[in-house]
């Protein structure tokens, strides 16, 4: 952090110490559990100023004066993920640099009932790391070292705030990668892997970050540090590390992770083909599963998508009602077989045009229309709201159909991008924020679509989270009974709902409210990352 | 408290629900109260029932693996979940299978198998586990060979219908492959062993069968030459869905899935690695099929579950091939980086522990999967305490009163520093 003056300094914490006010004016319903309030309350010596100078002079003690943010403009750095529309800027921001510099920052956290929101890269799309207005941030970007490579048991040890890419490049000179490949790779955390439990393109073949996980280092909201899993799999007792993967943030701090590693895939193959809509794509996917391949990754765009695409990056793609992007890898031995017939089976479900990738040039250009779709709609249209659900495969054409019917009902155009393979569905809604209502009706038409992905057996989101985002959405899939058991489970792990509370299990009080607009972020603006 | 007559039992729970008695030769106490609900809802209401009354219950399936892990500590009545045996729904499409947790393995791939226009099945193989229950697969995190390819349980279970001690009815994941809504507590139930809840219906990815099998052998070697072979064929260009290390026998199998030309050529290449190493023809292919599925822990003895990595696998053979464990044999399945497989020693808790120690001196652990009561405590523990303290937590937050096998769970939780009292041998 730069030298401020300390007017300017005095002017921030100002700022914080109001934040504390207002929130304790709003009473106890503005903080997560009456349980934190009453305890804060009942201490007469914890008056909210000085609870607040206690916290960050503290802060400031354990992490260094540099790695505590208190000031106005730094926290607004922090006040939102790759979700824009959700802001709330936090009482102060820590950067811990290892494994008991986490766990000092919680047990301060934990002494004065302050809730944590751990952050990565803040790449996340559900306001997973969305702050507390009465809490901090733990950030664990500055936890960035490899600790070990293990090529011999094809394993690494990492801290939580190394990159994604940044695995795959330590050891792909030897051959290996991590397979989970989230299009964020090369701007988001494995800390926020592994509390997202991110896929990618690949996981249709490969599987999610879950199943390439042996063991984490999690500090628990009292500050104990805790190691779950093993260094081998099947670890001993109940697998606490599944349940922490993917659980958001909300059961702890995950400060070290043992990563599995795989020997990259002899032979590689990639083709795009076109058809005259999603329904014949659809048809050659079905044919694919039926014929019994795997694809490494099969993805799809449609016309709204390819136009798109192709009056911004021009990346040659044809002109057609629906692309679908296949990639095949394996042992060339199987794979060149495999290749020739899902070529065939575009061309009989009514492909007008197939091409095969020549070379690493050419993979590039087709994925690139793929990877690229997100922005090029930001190009296209004023606002867009990207929308993440599932469906069963086998109801693809259906639930696109019911997306059209929507699009008429709304009013808004809607255009598709999705893993084909697994049916996870892209649909990004386009509007104007600034026409009366847009903005509006952009959120009812993609909660419509979710609703058809649970209609027709689906999920709520298949890879960015429940968050701060979805969190009020959770009823429509889960009983009041199911939220009731992962209730329990979050309390054995955090009986003071202390980490990353109001997220992913909705409360009352939250869930009157309304998300706001979305808003690129700022990594993608720049090109670092595109959206999947 | 006291146990309920099966009688008294059926009267409570009301018209419906099948009480009878434990049968001669299941390995219950006799006269025990067997109940055999036909819906989650009869689960439900037993569960109320048992909370009332704080009856300690087991959950059986066909009762192939009732003798995993740490015996229990009383048991006032079984549930029996062969009568939740519905197949749901299959979908080839999706290749997924919704189906009640009381289901057969075998029936299981005998209906998926049906799909026309489909080849394909859960890829699952449990040696002698064909009738086993789905729930117990899911209890048990069971796994076969083919879990060098597909993994266990862990990765094919999708989704989880389940019942609570209290009867609370409730479900995690759903039949999707790609899913992050809420906690994933699928992971939770698997290798739970019936301490959390009674699983009553399950939603699994099948995977397409491949179109030819073939495989290669590699006979008469010594742990070095197997562990070497095992390590080359991590980076060689084949994907295996099977490597068996067979152990004392001297023998690594191969077993490649693939397209009919494909498979052969992976072999081939796998054949390549050692000179010992063959392809093998259709007879004899099927006769080491039967081997892996007879493996020699059929006989007598304690089973143990051994997983290490693979930087260990030479001194994990070398450990089966040391006299002072006797009875031994060993198969070893690869499982990317890690050995997973499973260990028959004497039936004596010191070898039982000395092998133990040695495995997790070797940086692996070690499961017991069928041993005497007294002896079924006596696997490793989670290393760190807290890890154990956690898994306490949780076992208090679904079942507070600890009527679903009690004192299962708390035999694996209880770290190395405080074992269970009465691990006899201990
Ligand atoms: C352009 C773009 C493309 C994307 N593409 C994909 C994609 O293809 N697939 C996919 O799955 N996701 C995708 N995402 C979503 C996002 O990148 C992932 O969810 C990613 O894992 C988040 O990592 P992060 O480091 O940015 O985490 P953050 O956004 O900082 O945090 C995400 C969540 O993790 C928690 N968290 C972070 N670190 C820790 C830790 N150490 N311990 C405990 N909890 C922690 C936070 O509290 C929060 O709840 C994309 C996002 C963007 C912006």
């Amino acid at each position: 952090m730069a030298v401020t003056s300390l007017a300017l300094r005095r002017q921030r914490l100002t700022f914080a110490i109001g934040a504390v006010r207002q929130n304790l004016a709003r009473g106890p319903v503005a903080l997560p559990q009456p349980l934190a309030y009453d305890a804060r309350m009942a201490s007469p010596a914890a008056t909210p100023d000085r609870a607040l100078d206690t916290l960050c002079s503290e802060l400031r003690e354990i992490v260094g004066p540099s790695w505590a943010l208190t000031g106005a403009d730094d926290l607004r750095t922090y006040e939102c993920d790759g979700l824009t529309g959700w802001r709330q800027p936090p009482l102060a921001v820590a950067l811990p640099a290892s494994t008991e510099e986490v766990a000092r920052v919680v047990r301060l956290c934990h002494r004065l009932h302050v809730p944590f929101v751990p952050r990565g890269s803040g790449t996340g799309l559900s306001g997973g790391a969305l702050p507390s207005a009465d809490g901090i941030v733990i950030g664990l970007s500055r936890m960035r070292s490899i600790l070990q490579i293990d090529l011999e048991n094809e394993r690494v040890v990492v801290q939580p705030g190394v990159l994604n890419l940044e695995v795959t490049r330590a050891v792909q000179a030897e051959g290996y990668f991590y397979a989970p490949d989230p299009s964020s790779q090369r701007v988001c955390t494995i800390g926020g892997n592994v509390a997202e439990n991110s896929g990618g393109a690949h996981c249709l073949k490969y599987g999610f970050t879950t199943n390439h996980v042996l063991a984490a280092t999690l500090v628990l909201s009292d500050g104990r540090i805790a190691h779950l899993g093993s260094a081998c799999l099947d670890a001993p007792g109940l697998d606490l590390l599944g349940v922490l993967i993917g659980s958001e943030g909300t059961l702890g701090i995950v400060t070290e992770v043992t990563l599995r590693l795989l020997p990259q895939p002899e032979w590689v193959e990639t083709l795009l083909a076109a058809f005259p809509s999603t329904d014949t794509a659809g048809e050659a996917v079905a044919a694919i599963v039926a014929h019994g391949v795997v694809p490494a990754a099969m993805e799809m765009m449609d016309r709204a998508t390819i136009q798109a695409v192709e009056s911004t990056m021009h990346a040659g793609y044809p002109d057609c009602g629906a692309a679908l992007l296949v990639e095949l890898d394996g042992p060339a031995a199987d794979c060149r077989s495999l290749f020739q017939a899902v070529e065939e089976l575009c061309r009989a479900a009514g492909a007008t045009e197939v091409r095969v990738a020549r070379d690493e040039a050419e993979r590039a250009l087709l994925w690139k229309g793929r990877r690229g779709a997100f922005s090029a709609m930001g190009r296209v249209s004023p606002d867009y709201y990207v929308q993440d659900g599932v469906v069963p495969r086998s109801r693809l054409a259906g639930v696109l159909a019911g997306i059209r019917e929507l699009e008429q009902r709304h009013q808004l155009r809607v255009a598709n991008v999705f893993h084909a393979g697994d049916g996870n569905l892209h649909p990004l809604i386009l509007y104007d924020r600034k026409e009366a209502g847009g903005a509006e009706r952009a959120r009812e038409l993609a909660e419509d679509i979710l609703g058809l992905c649970l209609e027709a057996g689906g999920s709520l989101t298949g890879e960015h989270g429940v968050g701060r985002d979805k969190m009020c959405q959770m009823p429509r899939l889960f009983s009041v009974a199911d939220q009731e058991v992962m209730d329990r489970v979050r309390s054995a792990f955090d009986p003071h709902r202390l980490a990353n509370p109001g997220k992913v299990l909705p409360t009352p009080r939250l869930c009157g409210e309304h998300p706001g607009i979305y808003r690129p972020h700022p990594a993608e603006l720049a090109g670092l990352a595109e959206r999947m | 408290m006291s146990a309920p007559r099966p009688t008294e039992l059926a009267q409570l729970a009301g018209a419906g629900l099948e009480v009878t008695e434990s049968p001669p030769g299941s390995g219950l106490p006799d006269g025990l109260a067997l109940a055999r609900p036909r819906s989650e809802e009869e689960v439900s209401v037993l569960m109320r029932l048992a909370t009332q009354h704080g009856w300690a219950v087991t959950v059986r399936g066909q009762g192939t693996k009732s003798a995993w892990g740490p015996d229990v500590e009383r048991c006032d009545l079984v549930l029996d979940t062969t009568g939740l045996n519905q197949l749901v729904e299959h979908e080839p499409g999706d290749l997924i299978c919704v189906a009640g947790a009381g289901m057969r393995l075998s029936e299981l791939q005998e209906l998926t198998s049906r799909a026309h226009g489909y080849r394909q099945r859960l890829m699952l193989d449990p040696p002698g586990s064909d009738a086993a229950t789905l729930g117990g697969l899911v209890a048990t995190r069971a796994a076969g060979p083919l879990r060098t390819r597909y993994g266990t349980m862990r990765d094919l279970l999708l989704g989880a219908r389940f019942v609570l001690a209290d009867g609370t009815i409730a479900k995690t994941g759903g039949k999707v492959v790609k899913n992050v809504a809420g906690y994933d507590l699928d992971k939770l139930l698997v290798g739970s062993l019936g301490t959390l809840a009674v699983v009553v219906e399950v939603a699994l990815r099948l995977h397409p069968q491949a179109e030819a099998r073939e495989s290669v052998l590699l006979e008469g070697v010594d742990s070095a030459t197997a562990a070497k072979f095992l390590i080359a064929l991590r980076a060689a260009p084949a994907v295996p869905s099977v490597a068996e290390a067979l152990w004392p026998e001297g023998a690594v199998l191969v077993q490649i899935d693939g397209t009919r030309d494909g498979a052969i050529r992976q072999a081939e290449l796998v054949a390549e690695l050692d000179p010992r190493a063959r392809v093998l023809d259709l007879a004899e292919a099927s006769y080491w099929e039967e081997v892996l599925r007879n493996r020699p822990w059929d006989r007598p003895g304690v089973v143990l579950g051994v997983s290490v990595p693979l930087s260990a696998t030479r001194a994990v053979l070398d450990l089966v091939a040391d006299t002072a464990i006797q009875e031994h044999a060993v198969a070893l399945s690869l499982r990317g980086t890690i050995g997973c497989g499973e260990l028959r020693v004497a039936a004596s808790s010191d070898k039982v522990e000395g092998v133990r120690r040695e495995v997790e001196r070797l940086g692996g652990q070690v499961e017991v999967h069928r041993a005497e009561p007294e002896l079924r405590g006596l696997g490793s523990r989670p290393r760190d305490p807290l890890a154990g303290e956690l898994m306490a937590a949780v076992k208090q937050a679904l079942d507070p009163g600890h009527i679903l096998a009690p004192g299962r769970l708390e035999g694996l939780y209880q770290t190395a520093a405080s074992p269970i009292a009465g691990a006899a041998g201990g």
